[in-house]
Parts: C-alpha cells; structure tokens; sequence
C-alpha cells in the first residue's frame, strides 16, 4: 500500500480517524493530568470522541436526514446511532455535573485541585 | 405470557420507581422511606424468586418490553444465570438494607437517609437490570446507572476521605463505561444489531469480513469490565473507595457491585462472541493469568493492612480473582464454582463488612490490632466475623469450601493443575491474614473502649445472624443453590 492510498483511506475514514485521535487525547489527559478540572474535560473529550464515532456510524454520504413521507424516495442516514448517542449524551452530562460538584467538595476541604497535593495532604499514599 | 414473565420487568421497574419517591417521602412523611424502601427491595427478591422458580421448572424464557418485537424493542433474557444473578443481588442487598437502617443514623447527616435509600434503591435495581437485560445499549444504560450510584452511595458521607475516593472512583469508572461504550459502537458497525442474540448469530460472518473491529471491541470490553469489576491491575480505585465508604455501602460495594461487571463480561463473553473468538485469540489466557495475579497480589497486599475495612477491601481484590478465574478455565465444574463464588462472596464478604462495621459503631476501633478481646465483649458480630473469615480461608462446612472445591475441580478437569495449586496457595495466603484476627478476638484481653462496647442495635444484629445461618447453611447443604449455578454453567457452555 502506497502513500497515496494510506491518505485516501484516511480521507475516506476520517471521521472514524479523528474520533480515535480525539479519544486517545481524551484518555490520555484523563489518566496522566494531576489537575481534577483537567481530568473532568479529559473525560468530556473522550466521551464527545465516543459520540463522534457512533454518530458517523450511522452516516451515509449524501444521505438525507430520515425523515419519511409517503412517496419519498431518498438515501437517508440511519437514525439509530444518534437516538442512542442523545442517551449518552445526557449521561456524559450527569457524570461531569457530579465530578464537578465533588471537586468543589474536594476544594472545600483541601483548599486545591492538585491530585498530588491532595495525596501529599492526607498523608504521603500514593497509588 | 403470564404473570412470572411481567415480573422480570417489574424487579426493576418498582425499586427504580420507589428510589425517585424517596425524597418525596423524606419531605412528606418521613416514616414512610424505611419501610418503601424495604419492600421494594423485598419485592424484587420475590419476583426474583418467582422467576428462578419459573426458570427451574418451565425453562428460560424472553420478555418484550412494551411488547415491540426484537430487533426494535429492548428484550430481557431469563435464563439461570440472571435468576442466579438476581437473586444473590436482591436478596444480599436486602438484608444489608435492614442493617443500613439503624446504622446510617450515625454514620450519615441527619435529612440524607431518604436520598441514601434513592442511591441505594438505583444501584440494586440497575444492577437486576444488567444481569436480566439482553440488549446491549440498555446494558450500558444500567452500566452507568450503577456507576453513579456506586459512587453516590460512598460520597454521601462527605468526609475527606470519601469525596476522594468517589472522586477516583468516578474517573475511572468513566473511563471504563468509555471504552464499553466504544466496543458497543465497534460491534454494531459490522453487525447492525443491538440485541445479544441478533449480535451472536451476525458475528460469525463479521468475524471473517472485519475481524480486526471484534479484536479491539473485545480488547475494550475486557478493559472497561476490568477496570469497573477491579481486576487486578486495575483495582487501583477499589481499596480506598470500599474502605472509606459507611459500611453498608462497603458491604454493597464489595459484596456486589464488582461481582455484577464480572457476571456481564461472562454474559458477553459466552453468549454473544462466537465460540471460535477463544481459540483466534488468547483472552481466556489474560484473564486467567490476570486472575492469577489478583488472587496472590490482593491477598499479600491485604495482610500488611491494619485498618479493618481496608484489609478487607484488598481481600475483594484476591476474590474477584477466583471469579474471573472460574470464568476463563473453560470447564463446567469451573464455570460453576465461579458462577457460585458470585453468591457465596457476596453473602461472606457482606458479613464481613457488616461485622467490620458493627466493631465500629460499637467501639470507633478500625485498627486490627486493637479489637483484641472482642470476642469477649461483642460475641453476636465476632461470631459472625469468624464464620465469614473461615468461609473466607474455605474450611469445610462454610460456603466458602464449595465453591474453591469446584474451582480447584474444574482446574483439575480443565488439564490446568497450575491453577488448583494457585487457589490452595491462596487459601494458605487468606489464613495468614484472617487468622490472627479470630484469635486476638477471642484470646485476647479486652482494653480501652473495646471492654465497654455501646449495644448493638437488633437491627443490627439480624443481618450478621441471618448472613452467618446462610454461611453455614449454604456450606452444609449446598445443592440448594447448586443446580442453579450448575445448570447456569452448562447452558454457557452450551452443554
């Protein structure tokens, strides 16, 4: 396989390419950040990855929204893949509001959002 | 369809129901959350009861929810596993809510008990969903149900310690519905189907046309499960959330939660790839070598522990092993001892904490070494500690032998003697630790605040009695629940 043809197979696929580069960000901020904000929108772009991936699974090019009258005959995206995402959307949402509102707890009673800090704060064990 | 099948639906539909009242009845009529709470759970062991009947005499059967037809509506699967599954979940968390009752007055602010039973409720009833549903999306769903609640359920108390550990215990358990969720959008690219049964029958086809998709799909699913079901090397989060948590959510937390990730990946495992995925590709193996590991490195880790609770988190660890192993040595009397560990280390491991939490609530002592001589003066949760840590060790006539006889069998039969030779090692491992408590406890001189202990409430004490009874009485008459697990792993295995 040449050059050229690795790039076309990207340009074909890149929804699905950008989605794994998205989510290998997303995975990597999450595990290797010390700062519990930056963990929370390391979760939240791994998630919106997610999402892109499903989402384009459904997409066909040139497809219309499925929106179906009688009598109308045209390529449509399938709907399924967007119904499911919408559940998942709303759980990303739920998972980052109770994240958020543990780190205010957090910040209450250590006065940081330094995980190492925080570590160091309750007594030097660390995982 | 009669009235057994609507009661599928229904074990999970009224908990949920009941957990969203809650708060209301907190505000309206605050007497009325205890005794809600307990009967919706009491309603959903009985519909679980119901069904394993159903299932032992009239066979497994499917339930349509809203009546729409698979592959368009969502389809719950009764089969002996999920009757296994159910049951263990509803009836253990039932006696842990009748705990929970009297000791969350101290352990929580006053005004949250009503929301503890929300979380509680959610967590029990998403996790009778996972072991019941067949499709794969709604899996998620219950997936990160049980997440939330999980963590709800140990930041409620909102110490320093807890918030930390639900936080960690947040991050990864995002991370794991992450890559779940990743694997549900790889299999239904080449298959175009939800529903566990439509999967299996189209994936034989697209193992051959896109075998690298099932690859990663299964590599992510086995992440995702291992990190929720804290297999070892991913147990990083377990030690501190299920040791800082109030003790009853300790008990759900270590006695169930991480059991029911085992139970799906098994579900996922054996009904919906195709048989031929375990000779393509070694995922038996890691899970039996990573089951290995847990196994000696959660019980070394558990003996250096002094706190209690932490001592038995890490003993979690080791025990999620022999579950996860039961599972990857593909033989029957494995698979069985497995699927029997799942019930049998709910009920011990329950105890455990329950008893852990009664030393607490009693005396405020967490540190091993000085609950010596208690024994003397709390005998009821001594007693019961005792039973559940020699059910922990598998001396006979517990519950705990059985279930280490069948795998130790299995590994046997299964031509891979290594591993029996790892579960006797372990046994000597879980001795070495749980031993030494049992005799400080009743050889010991009782000092300080452990010589004039508060009373235990009756409520308390119950559930330590009730547990204890079903140690013993599981360990002497075991066929009681044998031919369920036994029949749940032939049906797997598809003997």
């Amino acid at each position: 396989m040449n050059i050229t043809e690795i790039l076309l197979r990207l340009h074909q696929n890149s929804y699905y390419f950008f989605a794994i580069i998205l989510f290998v960000i997303g995975f990597h901020t999450m595990l290797t950040h010390n700062n519990l904000i930056k963990k929370v929108i390391g979760m939240n772009i791994m998630d919106t990855a997610i999402f892109l991936f499903f989402v384009s699974i459904g997409y066909i090019r040139g497809g219309r929204a499925p929106i179906l009258v009688p009598g109308a005959d045209y390529l449509y995206v399938n709907p399924l893949p967007s119904a499911l995402i919408l559940t998942g959307i709303v759980v990303a949402v739920s998972i980052t509001a109770y994240a958020l509102s543990l780190i205010v707890k957090l910040y209450e009673h250590y006065g940081t959002v330094d995980a190492e800090e925080i570590m160091r704060l309750r007594g030097g064990e660390t995982l | 369809m009669n009235a057994t099948h609507h009661l599928s639906a229904l074990a999970i539909v009224l908990p949920l129901v009941c957990a969203f009242l809650m708060p209301l009845f907190d505000r309206w009529r605050r007497g009325w959350c205890t005794p809600a709470a307990l009967g919706a759970l009491g309603f959903s062991f009985a519909a679980s009861a119901a069904m394993a009947w159903q299932v032992m005499t009239a066979g497994p059967f499917y339930y349509r929810m809203g009546n729409w037809p698979p592959p368009w509506g969502i389809e719950l699967y009764v089969d002996y596993l999920a009757v296994f599954t159910a049951l263990t979940m509803t009836g253990v968390s039932l006696v842990i809510l009748v705990y929970a009752t009297k000791d969350l007055l101290h352990e929580l602010k006053p005004g949250l008990l009503g929301w503890y039973y929300t979380l509680y409720l959610l967590l029990i009833a998403s996790m009778v969903g996972m072991a019941l549903t067949n499709d794969i999306f709604n899996l998620f769903v219950f997936v990160e149900i049980c997440a939330i609640a999980a963590c709800g359920i140990i930041s409620i108390k909102a110490t320093k310690e807890c918030l930390e550990a639900a936080f960690k215990y947040l991050v990864l358990s995002a991370l794991g519905s992450g890559c779940l969720l990743l694997a549900i959008a790889l299999l239904y690219m080449v298959t175009g189907h939800l529903n566990f049964t439509f999967i299996s029958q189209a994936l034989p086809e697209a193992m051959r046309l896109y075998p690298n998709n099932i690859l990663a799909a299964l590599a992510l699913l086995l992440v995702g499960m291992g990190v929720k079901a804290a297999l070892f090397p991913l147990h990083v989060w377990l030690p501190d959330a299920h040791s800082s948590a109030p003790s009853p959510s300790s008990a759900v937390l270590s006695g169930l939660v991480i059991k029911i990730y085992a139970v799906a990946l098994l579900k996922l495992l054996y009904q919906v790839f195709p048989p031929g995925i375990f000779e393509a590709t070694p995922v038996l193996t890691i899970l039996l070598w990573m089951s290995t590991m847990a196994i000696i490195a959660g019980s070394m880790f558990a003996i250096v522990q002094e706190d209690i609770k932490k001592m038995l988190a890490y003993s979690s660890v080791a025990q999620i092993g022999y579950v996860f192993m039961g599972f990857a040595i593909v033989d029957p009397s494995a698979l069985t001892g497995g699927i029997l560990h799942v019930f049998n280390h709910a009920m011990m491991k329950a105890m455990l904490f329950l008893a852990a939490g009664a030393f607490i609530y009693c005396t405020g002592v967490r540190r091993l070494s000085d609950l010596k001589g208690i024994g003397h003066t709390m005998p009821i949760p001594a007693a019961a500690f005792t039973i559940g840590a020699l059910a922990m060790v598998g001396i006979p006539l517990t519950n705990g032998f059985i279930s280490k006889w069948y795998l130790v069998l299995g590994a046997l039969h299964g031509g891979q003697p290594v591993f029996a030779s790892v579960i006797l090692l372990s046994s000597l491992l879980n001795g070495v630790y749980y031993l030494p408590i049992i005799v400080n406890a009743f050889f010991g001189e009782p000092q300080g605040r452990v010589a004039e202990p508060r009373p235990l409430p009756r409520q308390m004490q119950v559930p330590l009695v009730v547990l204890g009874v079903g140690c013993l009485l599981f360990g002497l008459f075991p066929s009681l629940i044998l031919g369920l697990a036994s029949r749940a792993s032939q049906a797997l295995l598809g003997l």
